[in-house]
Formats: structure tokens, sequence, C-alpha cells
């Protein structure tokens, strides 16, 4: 009796390593237009922080960001030339000059272009 | 003053022809690290800068390193905080130039062209020469390569533990569909 006490205890235990330890390797991805955002900030201040060095707690975190469309193409969008936003999904329904605020993932600078990207972006306003 | 004009007009003809750029800002990276039987090793970025001049036929690209997304959450959390360290070096970078390029060569027929220069990522630079195949088709100018990197060239280490699930030669492979 005592042994099978003791099987069935060590089976519950397996079972909820198992499962904890499923959960930990498969955990979900950020999904980031849930995520709160950690600032709001112009497309333009952005781009000078980046440019100045100073916005390494920006890095990876998701950020609202306003300013007006310059450039329009098929899964993203870029603000007032500081700013490229990238969608998962196509665009619909945006015009050049539009103001806009944005939020997605801040992925770093990009010193080609000199605009600093977001993806998983999504449109609030 | 009409020479003047005469000169301001020959001055921009060229100032506009040196100017030919195709670029991109949407570009596509994809890596792949797979040991078969083992959880496939694989991402994609696909908002890699590109930028090549077509009057000289060099050509620059710059990826972010955040930017590359994996299907397991946690490889790519092991990604950037272990391998790539995302955060100290936050792109990955190549320099280089086409050899014997010329717009007028091409067509919407592919064309394979060879192009060397230097990749840079995790602080580390490394010389490639690769094949790279080029297409024109509707005014877009189409690139496309594949080659084989190795994580020991950039002072990636892969721990004992893992390195039998990760293959030494990353295959990467990378797309660019290049507007002027």
């Amino acid at each position: 009796m005592k042994k099978r006490r003791l099987f069935f205890l060590v089976v519950i235990l397996l079972l909820v390593g198992a499962y904890f330890t499923y959960n930990y390797l498969y955990q979900d991805h950020r999904d980031i237009k849930t995520e709160d955002s950690v600032i709001e900030i112009t497309a333009e201040d952005l781009l000078q922080q980046f440019k100045d060095g100073t916005a390494t707690s920006i890095l990876n975190n998701t950020i609202t960001v306003t300013g007006t469309i310059s450039q329009i193409e098929e899964m993203a969008v870029t603000l007032n030339n500081s700013v490229h936003c990238s969608f998962d999904d196509g665009l619909t329904g945006l015009m050049d000059n539009k103001e806009i605020k944005i939020k997605g993932r801040c992925i770093g600078y990009d010193d080609l272009f000199e605009v600093v990207k977001l993806d998983q972006c999504s449109i609030t306003k | 003053m009409k020479r003047q004009i005469i000169l301001y007009l020959i001055f921009f003809c060229f100032t506009t022809a040196i100017a030919q750029k195709y670029s991109t800002k949407t570009g596509e990276i994809n890596f792949e690290a797979s040991v078969p039987s083992f959880e496939e090793v694989k991402a994609k970025n696909t908002n890699v800068s590109a930028i090549l001049n077509a009057e000289t036929g060099d050509f620059a690209a710059l990826a972010l390193i955040k930017g590359f997304r994996f299907k397991v959450a946690l490889m790519e959390e092991h990604f950037n905080e272990n391998y790539a360290e995302s955060s100290k070096f936050p792109k990955a970078t190549f320099k280089g130039k086409i050899k014997d390029f010329d717009t007028s060569s091409l067509t919407e027929n592919k064309k394979e062209f060879t192009i060397s220069g230097a990749v840079t990522m995790h602080g580390e630079t490394k010389n490639i020469e690769v094949p790279l195949v080029l297409q024109m088709q509707n005014g877009v100018l189409l690139a496309s390569t594949n080659f084989v990197l190795n994580p020991g060239d950039f002072n990636i280490k892969i721990p004992k533990i893992v390195s039998n699930k990760i293959s030494k030669d990353v295959m990467v492979s990378a797309s660019f569909s290049l507007t002027n």
C-alpha cells in the first residue's frame, strides 16, 4: 500500500516537472501589441537619442512613436524620415503626411539610412 | 552667365548620374544551423537595409541583430543574450563590391556575379567572396545570395552542452529587392 502511494507521488511529480519544463522551453513569444510601451516619443526625438547614444534603455522595448508619414512601403512606414516601422501584416488606408501614432518593438539604429527601426508594429492612432 | 548655366547643367547631370543608387530597408536574411533530429535552429530578419551603388558596384548591408526572429521564443532569447550578445553588438554589417558590375548587362534573366567584402558582427570581421545572383524586374533590382559562415570566425562560442544541437556551419541566405 505504501509502495503504491509512493509510486503515484513520483508519477505526479514527474508530470508536474515535465509540464513546467515544457512551458519553459516553449514559452510564448512576446506580444508587442498587448505590451505596455515604456515611453512615448516623437520620431525626431527618438532618432536624436540614438545619434547621441543615450537610447540604451529603449533597445528591445515596446515604445510608442508619434510623427507624420514620410514614406509608405508594402509592409512598413517611415515617420519624419527618422523612424522605420515594419508591420507583420499588410497596410491599408494610409496616406503620406498623415499624423500617426505607432506602437512597436525598437530593434536598433540603422546607420546606413540613419533611421531607427521598429518591428511588430501596430497603429494606435 | 550662359557659361555658368551650362556648367551648372553639366554638374547637375553628373551628380544625378553618380547618385544612381538602388536600396531597400526591408531586405531579408535567413540563417539556419539545424542538426537533423534536433530542434530546428533557424531565424529570419525581414528588416535588413542595403544600398547598391550602380556606378561602382559597391554594396553595403546592415542587419539589426534584434530583428532576427526564431520560431522558439527561448531560442531567440538565448541567441540574443548568450551568442550574438545583441545589446553589446546590435548590428551585423556587410561592406563590399560586386566584381565586373554593370547595370546595363542586367535583364529579367538571372545572372551570376561575384561579390567580395567584409562581414562584421559580434565585434569581429571576416572577409568573404561569394556568388551573387542579380536580375532586373520592372526597374527593381533583385539580388540574392547563399553562403556559409562559422560562429567561430566571429568569436561566438557554443557551449559543449548544446554543441551537438547547433551546426558548426551556419547556412546564410539573403535576398534584396532594391529600388531606385
